[in-house]
């Protein structure tokens, strides 16, 4: 898992979204696991922008972006280059 | 509560509550010990960037903003508020009758659209299904994620995500650029979203999961329409405003300006709501399935934020509900319009 998924999860965990004893898979489905829903991704949608200094446009929040630890940390790479 | 549950020394969260860890060091609940309050440089960038918004508003439709409008003190304000501020703005007030909404919030609503000169629309399903849909949130468990528990009751998720769907979705159908709710600054963390059309697909998605997760057989009915999502241009955009991300939130102030307005208070014994007659039953009924009082979070994110104090959160957390009124409400779902 790289630093942004490993990020991710640690949001996750803080803001309760899963427990601290948890984990979840790079590539496990956050809404389809009960982790997250719309109004959850706007939070973490917002909380990546403010810590990784860069604008999520809403087009790129789709369920092949924004679905899983994986696809996330990518467009966040991908945003950032 | 019991004797050893530790309540956090800043807010009204307690170690009693599932998912809620207390630092014996600090004293503090995760949500106090993360928590970094909104910069008032924030503040002024949230103002300028609603007021550019309703400065340049694309003039496509009958509406500018359409407004979720419950008839209680918080909607009923910013729609006062909301049209002081920005009085070119023709506005579409929406509220939902959810088959449980007090009289008095019904008159409270109307009056206020008379007042500020906005156009009042009564959203109206089928009764029987909703009465039946509600009974499915409250008997179902784990419909909805983790923490949209700590948001809100699963019935109370169930209606907003209903009154959510179908503002769109009539946004979409009026051509009308901005959607407005009241939510409390405890409930929602992000002043503007922008809905695009993947977006507004993949959460038509998810609420339609969530509704069969909960043996809701009739679900198109509280879903936004795909065809009329489908048929628009792939760059449709509908943006949700957040009024009360932007100004400062003072519940009681807001309260005294709307009475003084000719708002009248209803009495349906339940501090958390001043217009819908089920919040009660479905706080109770969420608190009994997962030991949640989806209050706690909102209640202590306003704590936090200095919204409001501590001891007023605790109180209206504890307050018990009236037996009469529950027995009231659950006759009533189980009613059956002939």
């Amino acid at each position: 898992m790289n630093a942004i998924s490993k990020d991710i999860l640690q949001f996750l965990k803080s803001r309760g979204f899963l427990d601290g004893k948890s984990s979840l898979d790079e590539h496990e489905s956050l809404t389809e696991t009960g982790v997250i829903d719309s109004i959850g991704l706007l939070q973490l949608v917002d909380y990546l922008e403010s810590s990784y200094k860069i604008e999520i446009p809403m087009e790129i929040i789709t369920p092949d972006n924004f679905d899983t630890l994986a696809g996330i940390s990518q467009s966040v790479m991908n945003l950032k280059k | 509560m019991a004797m050893d549950t530790i309540v956090c020394k800043k807010c009204a969260l307690d170690s009693e509550t599932p998912g809620i860890t207390i630092n014996a060091d600090t004293g503090l609940c995760q949500f106090c010990e993360h928590y970094t309050p909104l910069s008032p440089q924030k503040k002024e960038e949230f103002k300028a960037q609603m007021d550019a918004l309703f400065a340049s508003i694309p003039k496509h439709g009958k509406y500018d903003a359409i407004m979720a409008l419950s008839g209680g003190v918080d909607s009923s304000y910013a729609l006062y508020r909301l049209k002081k501020e920005y009085p070119h703005l023709r506005v579409l007030a929406v509220q939902f009758d959810n088959g449980f909404i007090s009289d008095t919030a019904f008159k409270n609503a109307q009056k206020f659209c008379e007042l500020t000169k906005s156009t009042y629309f009564r959203l109206v399903l089928d009764n029987n299904l909703l009465r039946d849909t509600f009974k499915k949130a409250a008997s179902s468990k784990d419909a909805y994620p983790g923490f949209a528990k700590y948001r809100a009751s699963d019935m109370c998720n169930t209606c907003m995500s209903i009154i959510k769907q179908k503002l769109v979705e009539m946004a979409i159908h009026t051509k009308t650029p901005f959607l407005v709710f009241a939510f409390s600054p405890g409930q929602t963390e992000v002043p503007f979203v922008t809905l695009t059309k993947p977006f507004m697909i993949w959460i038509r998605k998810l609420f339609d999961a969530q509704l069969k997760t909960m043996g809701v057989a009739e679900r198109d009915l509280y879903l936004m329409d795909q065809e009329a999502i489908a048929a628009s241009p792939p760059d449709t955009e509908v943006i949700i405003i957040h009024p009360f991300l932007v100004w400062e939130y003072d519940k009681h102030q807001f309260k005294e300006d709307i009475i003084r307005m000719g708002w009248t208070e209803p009495d349906l014994q339940d501090p958390n709501s001043s217009n819908c007659l089920l919040n009660a039953y479905a706080i109770k009924n969420h608190f009994d399935k997962y030991h949640i009082h989806s209050y706690a979070y909102d209640q202590s994110a306003l704590v936090r934020q200095g919204n409001i104090k501590r001891e007023e959160a605790l109180k209206t957390l504890h307050t018990k509900f009236s037996e009469t009124a529950m027995k009231d409400v659950e006759r009533r779902l189980n009613a059956q319009n002939k």
